[in-house]
């Protein structure tokens, strides 16, 4: 075939397909439409997922007569002039692609009628060609309904999921502008169902008491106002306290003026300043708008604009970060579960702080947590009473009876707690114990890994690892700490390197406290292992000498808790 | 399959093969053990597919076959028989076997012989080597307890065991100890052969051969892949674990400079009560050897030291040779040695605080044992 220029349909339609992908990205995109437009309310209805019909009602400023025709050009936007435009775009929109995409798949009808004009008009538009052009009587506003999206293009119809699905991508779509947008109201009807309505009165907690629930706005924590003292960028919204958590990420909504972005490195920020706070492999819940001057991001790197570029992309993580981790620091103290069990483990003493109690825990057993933020909060009185040991439960728990009630302790959690414990005094008075190999061990490290080793070298051989670099990125290990004695020392110690390069540049925490965490989650016992009486004593006497016995040095917690009041009640006897 | 045959006969093949059963396996038939008519002789045979051991008893055979049942409750049941002649008949159609004994019968109900996996036996022949089975079993006392336990290292959990000229080498190492031991046979071997033997194969070995008086024959496969040893109506075979074994040689300090003598009974029990205070510190016992002069005999001073439930030192007599040292031990791998060292006395060979420590039988260089020391910072 000979090279040449394709026909305009053929290029609009390739075109098409890089704006409007599914469904949610037409409604997306009318949406930015009708905020641009300056909409108090947007009413989005959608029939068959999409499929059949999308029709978005807004009552902004519309579009004049004798602009409409134009609307559907390719590249013809109100929102740009020139190129300098681009670099502090205020607006959601800007390539002046979405229509003119839209409706190259389409059968697209648009009515428009501007603030104080007597008539609207209306233009039909089948494949990107004009069909109708009429006068109509209409409120100001503009409605565009999209019918019969991707009737000429097969392949795209083809790969649609089923409607249920893309009419979940569609209320999410919606519930992010909705968020990003409390000052509009909007209204989502899915097949004559009303499955989202905000009342636009610009409170944000009002929306996410709408969207997310009671239940979870109850854990929210709000970023402070003002916070512009960390730097240029603004950031607000609201933060999940750590008693809520989810084992997905998506539940991390990030605005970048109040453009819904997937940003990994400021969901990265969210995650971290959680750090200690949530067990791994949990995340929060965050809803957050960064406000930027438009000139430090850059919104034009993908067509969907779902991705966004900083200037300073260390800066925004370290605004993010602090902003939602001073938030957790200064709010959670009053949260703090212990504060209604004085610090130790009794029971709780009215039945109001009992109710919640039940709520925050999964199990509606009176979970011990000490949130351990930092090292203040690990008071010396949340020691644990003398606990007689019962047995061993799913080679996971350990099953003890104290003076107040059973207790289900995570064996590796507390064996964990119980080691790091030990380590730190060991390690203040420079006294690890250390086990010299009988075959020194040669290690081949990749670069990452090798860097993380130089970086952490010192506190590694003051735990007991006796390194010897040995050219290039191998090592040869000599001598171990003795907790891990017991393990393969070359294996223990990539996993100890793989551990500090997830949970690298951390806050918070001191760099050594952060090696010693990973060499005792080494050397703990796991779950799954069959433990003796005598060991199950042994461990839980050593746990009752630690300081901070219900949290792991993670965060998680060590023990749950069944108090004798509470099983008396479950079993109907009080 | 109908044969007779006694009842302490069988109850000691069964204890014999009992311990090759398989305890927990997916495989329903390898909790089984193979009941076989062999010449005349009843053969049992068991196997995890690790180890398998068969062995022979006397019966009188009326009828040849072959049948497998429930290893636990067989030799329960024939144990709990009284010392009398045991008829054993099997119905081939319902694969039941019918056992009885004075005034008690029983069906068990089996898994038909054809499922079981085939354990290997000694063919006619000569066998590669022959070992007197007294030493063989002290050499593997003195050597197995040093292999790993820990399935991570799969190369450790096995036993070095090197045939060169007229010499078997055995060698065990977890990481931080070393054993190794050598013993003469009679007839040197035409070529050299090493063999990764599972540490479990040869405690099992040791086990069985406890009343032997004939020499034991060793026959490794021509694939090199098993190795079985051949005692007086006991055959055990076992995998070889595949790898090379560190080279074990080099570790072994050839020097020393200072040199205690100790009486293995006075040491052994000292470590045992530093232990009692060592157990919570990571089980460190600290040597302090000093020579003597010409008024006070050489001395070695144990210590162990507990923060939390206190202290403790021991002192022993020993002769001393060098300089003064002080050294850590795991106070474990000190006792685990200590307790299978025969002779008299040990001979503790220091050079450094971090340099392996090494105990021999003074004037026997068969045995060497190598301990890495731990260290303390103060």
């Amino acid at each position: 075939m000979p090279i040449q220029l394709l026909p305009p349909e053929v290029a609009d339609k390739i075109a098409a397909g890089e704006v409007v992908e599914r469904p949610a990205s037409v409604v997306k995109e009318l949406v930015e439409n009708a905020i641009d437009a300056g909409a108090r309310q947007i009413r989005i209805e959608v029939r068959e997922g999409g499929r059949r019909l999308i029709r978005v009602t807004d009552d902004g400023v519309g579009i004049p007569p004798d602009e409409l025709p134009l609307a559907f050009a390719r590249h013809a936007t109100s929102k740009l002039r020139t190129l300098e435009d681009l670099q502090h775009i205020r607006t959601l929109g800007f390539r002046g692609e979405a229509l003119a995409s839209i409706a190259a798949v389409s059968h697209l009808t648009m009515m428009t009628c501007q603030v104080g004009s007597s008539s609207g008009s209306l233009i039909h538009l089948e494949g990107g060609a004009q069909v109708r052009r009429s006068e109509v009587g209409m409120p100001p506003g503009t409605v565009v309904t999209v019918a019969h999206l991707f009737y000429n293009v097969p392949a795209r119809l083809k790969f649609l999921k089923a409607p249920a699905t893309e009419a979940g991508h569609i209320h999410r779509v919606v519930m992010h502008y909705a968020m990003a947008f409390p000052e509009i109201s909007f209204n989502l009807k899915l097949d004559e169902r009303v499955v989202l309505q905000t009342s636009g009165n610009g409170s944000l907690y009002d929306v996410l008491l709408e969207l997310l629930g009671a239940e979870t706005c109850r854990q929210l924590l709000a970023l402070p106002e003002d916070n512009s003292s960390f730097s240029s960028a603004q950031v607000s919204g609201y933060v999940s306290a750590p008693s809520l958590h989810h084992a997905q990420r998506d539940h991390i909504i990030l605005f970048v003026n109040r453009r819904c972005v997937q940003d990994r490195l400021l969901s990265t920020a969210v995650v971290q300043a959680y750090y200690t706070l949530l067990p791994t492999g949990r995340y929060p819940v965050a809803v957050i708008n960064v406000m930027v001057d438009p000139a430090e991001v850059d919104v034009n790197v993908h067509p969907a604009k779902s991705e966004v570029k900083f200037r300073e992309p260390q800066e925004m993580f370290r605004v993010v970060q602090q902003a939602v981790r001073s938030t957790l620091l200064a709010k959670t103290t009053p949260f703090q579960i212990t504060t209604h069990l004085e610090g130790n483990v009794s029971t709780p003493t009215s039945p109001a702080a009992e109710r919640e109690w039940r709520e925050l825990s999964h199990f509606g057993f009176e979970v011990q947590r000490t949130l351990s933020v930092d090292e203040e909060t690990e008071s010396p009185d949340t020691r644990l009473p003398m606990l007689r040991v019962l047995g061993q439960m799913a080679l996971t728990y350990v099953i003890a009876e104290g003076p107040d009630g059973l207790y289900l302790i995570d064996q590796h959690a507390a064996h964990e707690r119980v080691l790091f414990e030990e380590m730190k005094c060991q390690y203040a008075a420079a006294a690890v114990p250390t086990q010299q190999l009988l075959f020194p061990v040669l290690l081949e490290l990749t670069p990452g890994q090798a860097a993380i080793l130089e970086a952490e070298r010192t506190t590694l051989s003051q735990l007991g690892f006796e390194l010897e670099h040995f050219g290039s990125d191998t090592y040869r290990l000599h001598a171990v700490p003795e907790v891990l004695a017991s393990s393969d020392p070359a294996t223990a110690l990539r996993d100890i390197l793989a551990d500090l390069a997830e949970s690298g540049a951390l806050l918070a925490r001191r760099a050594d406290e952060r090696v010693m965490t990973t060499v005792c989650k080494r050397a703990a016992i796991k779950a799954g292992q069959s433990l003796s009486l005598r060991e199950m004593q042994e461990l839980v006497r050593r746990l009752e000498q630690c300081e901070a016995p219900c949290t792991c040095p993670h965060g998680r917690p060590t023990m749950l808790h069944l108090s004798a009041a509470q099983l008396a009640r479950e079993f109907g006897r009080i | 399959m109908k044969i007779s045959c006694l009842q302490e006969n069988l109850a000691r093949g069964l204890g014999i093969v009992g311990r090759a059963v398989a305890s927990r396996s997916s495989l329903p038939v390898l909790s089984n053990v193979m009941l076989a008519t062999d010449g005349g002789r009843l053969k049992l045979s068991a196997t995890n597919l690790e180890i398998g051991i068969s062995c022979w008893i006397g019966a009188k055979v009326s009828e040849e076959g072959a049948i497998t049942v429930p290893a636990r409750l067989l030799t329960e049941f024939v144990s709990s028989l009284p010392p009398e002649q045991i008829d054993l008949e099997l119905s081939v159609r319902t694969q039941t076997l019918h056992l009885s004994c004075a005034r008690f019968e029983a069906n068990i109900k089996g898994i038909d012989a054809q499922e079981f996996p085939i354990v290997l036996t000694a063919e006619e022949g000569a066998p590669f080597v022959t070992v007197d089975p007294d030493e063989l079993r002290q050499m593997i006392a003195r050597v197995v307890f040093a292999a790993a336990t820990d399935e991570s290292r799969p190369i450790l959990t096995g036993v070095l065991t090197a045939f060169e000229g007229d010499r078997l080498t055995m060698a065990a190492a977890d990481g931080y100890r070393l054993s190794v031991e050598h013993i003469t046979l009679e007839k040197a071997v035409p070529e050299k052969v090493e063999v990764i033997v599972p540490a479990r194969a040869l405690a099992e070995l040791a086990r069985i051969s406890a009343d032997q008086t004939e020499p034991i024959g060793i026959i490794i496969t021509p694939a090199r892949n098993q190795i079985l040893f051949h005692l007086q109506d006991i055959d055990l075979v076992s995998q070889l674990i595949e790898g090379r074994f560190p080279d074990y040689r080099q570790i072994i300090p050839t020097s020393y400079t200072n040199r205690a003598i100790l009486d293995v009974q006075s040491f052994l029990k000292a470590t045992r009560v530093a232990h009692l205070f060592a157990r919570d510190s990571a089980n460190i016992v600290r040597l302090d050897i000093n020579a003597g002069d010409e008024l006070m005999p050489g001395r070695v001073t144990l210590m162990a030291t507990s923060n939390q439930l206190g202290d403790n030192v021991g002192q022993l007599d020993a002769t001393v040779d060098g300089e003064p040292i002080q050294i850590a031990f795991n106070a474990k791998y000190l006792i685990d040695v200590l307790s299978v060292i025969s002779s008299a006395q040990v001979a503790l060979d220091t050079i450094s605080p971090s340099s392996p420590g090494v105990l021999r039988r003074p004037g026997d260089d068969r045995f060497v044992h190598v301990i890495m020391p731990m260290h303390l910072p103060r």
